[in-house]
């Protein structure tokens, strides 16, 4: 596989030694200060997101991954704050590459409008809400072209067209002059795709993108995105629960239970050998297509916890088959290696806690 | 007791739907003038025996939830008919009921919403949601409605304690067993189910499906599955219908259909599920196109300007569903010569 790369990507420089990071966020804290109590949704996340590749984010609801995906765009409404972290971006500016911190530009600063959108853009799942059912689809196009280049009206109506191309919608002129509601949920997400496009990102932040279509227009998106990829070269952070899309589109894979990752790692192994008893038994807890199972299924017991009362130590102690009394309930677990690429934050790993130093 | 084996062993149908239509005419001008309908359920035809679970599948807009209001009669039907085999009255006609014998039989059939949110009134405790069907029934009230929603309750595995707690104080999973307890309430021999954990996480998703099926072998129910999850239905359904614009293309025992589809639409169907597993990736060839639209649908066959497979003869004739295999229903022209691949085959 590795030998295959420079073949494919003959512009990319021929020594792979290691990925470039496109996006790395470091130990992001995002909570939610609410009149019941602080909510940690995102609480010490961290991951990287290599150039051009797709990193999913697979959990449950509630479990923080699309306060991720928000804050990294820093649309985070009171009573939510991102309380600490770093989102390390790498931008270029004028042919020079720069890494800068985006959690160091205010939330309405210039610089964080600029990426939004431009460098860094957004979709979304229901693409109904995402668009002005007063508008048609020509106007909202050629605003979101318009905020990013200064042209005249004419030529980003033109250029709206090209981009409903793009995402392979027949008939694109006609298409311009349609309001929302005259269009079916696929062709929605397609021109909500296409604003997105408008500003060439080099990272599209897609959250649970096509969870309200159906089975046949999914198949359809996800190609979509997947060849808008190649073609941009740009990277996307999926997230996601379903487990068989994230299959189909990411490459390497953080799973979330209450505000932290608990598992990291590539695709292969998410499926083949995972090590997470939470993500161990997301996997089982599916029908598996096409190999019926007569009997139960496995469940995970109990639910997923009150936001407001996260168990101590590690916070899938009360529903894990593995749970060791004393030890999981104690502290948090920190994340453990496994090898460079894999990492698991469980006491059936290593007895490292968070925070305490090393060989304690 | 040997005759009795053998009775319980052959399928005793519960629900026959026979030749159903429900179309919405659509109407213009001052006059309201009738310029064409929409064939929501366009002739369809289906049995389901006792204790056993029709899966229906296909994409929105397939008709698949008009189907399931039409057989309750929430929706009256066009034309056709939904005999219900009802153990006190025999077999009764449930499209031309008259309201009392229709008030009688639907304490059988019951249905069961997609939304857990929406269909638990919010100011009502789960012990009145729960007794409110025995109450207006007449079946019973106070102290004995009172036992018989603990013992509700218990069925569906939540603590007979949270009667008086309201559904807010529930999280999705249990709500969704609140509404289960509701539709079991009047022992209902059939449950109709609108995507029943679509809005369920996964986890709760696996304990729900199981809860839906323990309760079928305890209570024999028949059940009509509604999902557009191509893998719940599998695991969960005796049989699989395929519904698209209106029609049912193909039906089949559930292995049968996914492993030896026999209409193309069921093909690209499967072929279109995301799989769970990383090594199969990019191995589908999706189709193109979009559901048509039902009031305009297309000549013929209504799939073949998206089939692989299509020929001139699909424009002109509308295949009839047909056996092409025993046990194995396809309305294609071509099941025949066709060899479709399986949900494995990608």
């Amino acid at each position: 596989m590795v030998f295959a790369m420079p073949l494919i990507r003959s512009q990319s420089s021929v020594v792979m030694t290691t990925e470039q990071k496109l996006l790395q966020i470091k130990d992001l804290r995002t909570h939610f200060f609410t009149e019941n109590g602080v909510v940690r949704a995102v609480d010490g996340v961290s991951f990287d997101i290599p150039v051009g590749k797709t990193l999913g984010v697979l959990g449950e609801s509630g479990c923080g991954k699309s306060v991720t995906g928000f804050a990294i765009l820093q649309l985070i409404n009171a009573p939510g704050r991102i309380v600490g972290g770093e989102i390390l971006f790498e931008r270029e500016n004028n042919g020079r590459k720069e890494v800068v911190d985006l959690l160091k530009y205010g939330a309405r600063s210039e610089d964080i409008r600029r990426i939004r959108g431009n460098e860094i853009a957004m979709i979304f799942q229901e693409p109904m809400t995402s668009l002005d059912p007063l508008f048609t689809i020509g106007d909202q196009l050629a605003e979101a072209v318009l905020v990013h280049q200064k042209i005249s009206k004419r030529s980003a109506m033109d250029r709206a067209a090209e981009l409903l191309d793009k995402v392979r919608l027949p008939q694109a002129r006609d298409l311009l002059t349609k309001y929302p509601h005259q269009l079916s949920g696929g062709m929605r997400q397609r021109v909500m795709i296409a604003m997105a496009l408008t500003g060439h990102p080099r990272l599209l932040i897609a959250d649970e993108p096509t969870t309200a279509l159906d089975v046949t227009t999914e198949a359809q998106i996800l190609d979509l995105m997947r060849s808008l990829q190649e073609e941009f070269g740009m990277a996307i952070l999926f997230i996601t629960h379903d487990l068989g899309v994230i299959a189909e589109m990411a490459e390497s894979v953080v799973v979330m239970y209450m505000g932290k990752i608990v598992e990291k790692t590539d695709i292969q192994t998410l499926f083949q050998a995972p090590k997470h008893p939470y993500t161990r038994a997301l996997l089982e807890s599916i029908p598996k297509v096409g190999h019926k199972q007569e009997g139960p299924l496995h469940t995970i017991e109990g639910m997923v916890p009150s936001p407001f009362d996260i168990p101590r130590g590690c916070s899938f102690h009360p529903r894990c088959s593995q749970f060791m009394a004393g030890v999981c309930d104690g502290a948090v677990p920190a994340e453990t290696f496994l090898d460079e690429a894999h990492s698991v934050r469980c006491y059936l790993y290593s007895q490292q806690a968070e925070g305490a130093p090393h060989g304690k | 007791m040997a005759s009795e084996l053998n009775a319980v062993r052959k399928p005793k149908p519960l629900l026959e739907i026979i030749h159903l239509k429900k179309h919405y005419p659509i109407t213009q001008g001052l006059l309201k003038r009738t310029v064409g309908y929409v064939k929501a359920v366009d002739d369809v035809s289906l049995t389901l025996n006792e204790a056993q679970t029709i899966g229906l599948v296909g994409e929105s807009g397939s008709g698949k939830s008009t189907l399931a209001h039409t057989v309750m009669r929430g929706i009256t039907p066009t034309a056709g008919t939904v005999i219900f085999h009802d153990q006190t009255r025999g077999a009764v006609d449930v499209a031309h009921a008259d309201s009392s014998t229709l008030r009688q039989v639907r304490r059988n059939m019951q249905m069961v919403f997609q939304d857990p949110f929406s269909s638990l009134n919010p100011r009502m405790t789960v012990l009145d949601i729960i007794a409110e069907p025995l109450e207006v029934n007449g079946i019973a009230k106070g102290k004995a409605a009172q036992e018989r929603v603990a013992e509700l309750l218990q069925l569906v595995g939540l603590r007979p304690e949270y009667m008086r707690r309201y559904p807010h104080a529930f999280s999705g999973g249990q709500r969704q067993r609140i509404v289960v307890a509701r539709a079991l309430a009047l022992n209902p021999r059939l449950v109709l189910m609108d995507e029943p954990t679509s809005a369920l996480d996964v986890s709760i998703q696996a304990q729900t499906l199981n809860l839906l099926k323990e309760l079928q072998s305890r209570l024999n129910l028949s059940y009509l599955f509604i999902s557009h999850d191509l893998g719940v239905v599998e695991h969960v359904s005796d049989l699989v219908a395929v519904m698209y614009v209106g029609r049912v293309v193909e039906i089949a025992p559930t292995n049968q259909l996914y492993q030896k589809p026999q209409h193309p639409y069921t093909e690209a169907l499967l072929s279109s599920i995301p799989k769970p597993d990383p090594t199969r990736k990019k191995q589908r060839i999706p189709i193109t196109g979009e559901i048509p639209n039902p009031a305009n649908p297309p000549s013929g066959c209504h799939f073949h300007p998206r089939c692989p497979y299509a020929q001139e003869v699909c424009k002109r004739e509308t295949p009839l569903l047909r056996e092409v295999k025993p046990g194995q229903f396809s309305a294609c022209h071509f099941s025949e010569e066709l060899s479709l691949k399986g949900v494995n085959d990608y």
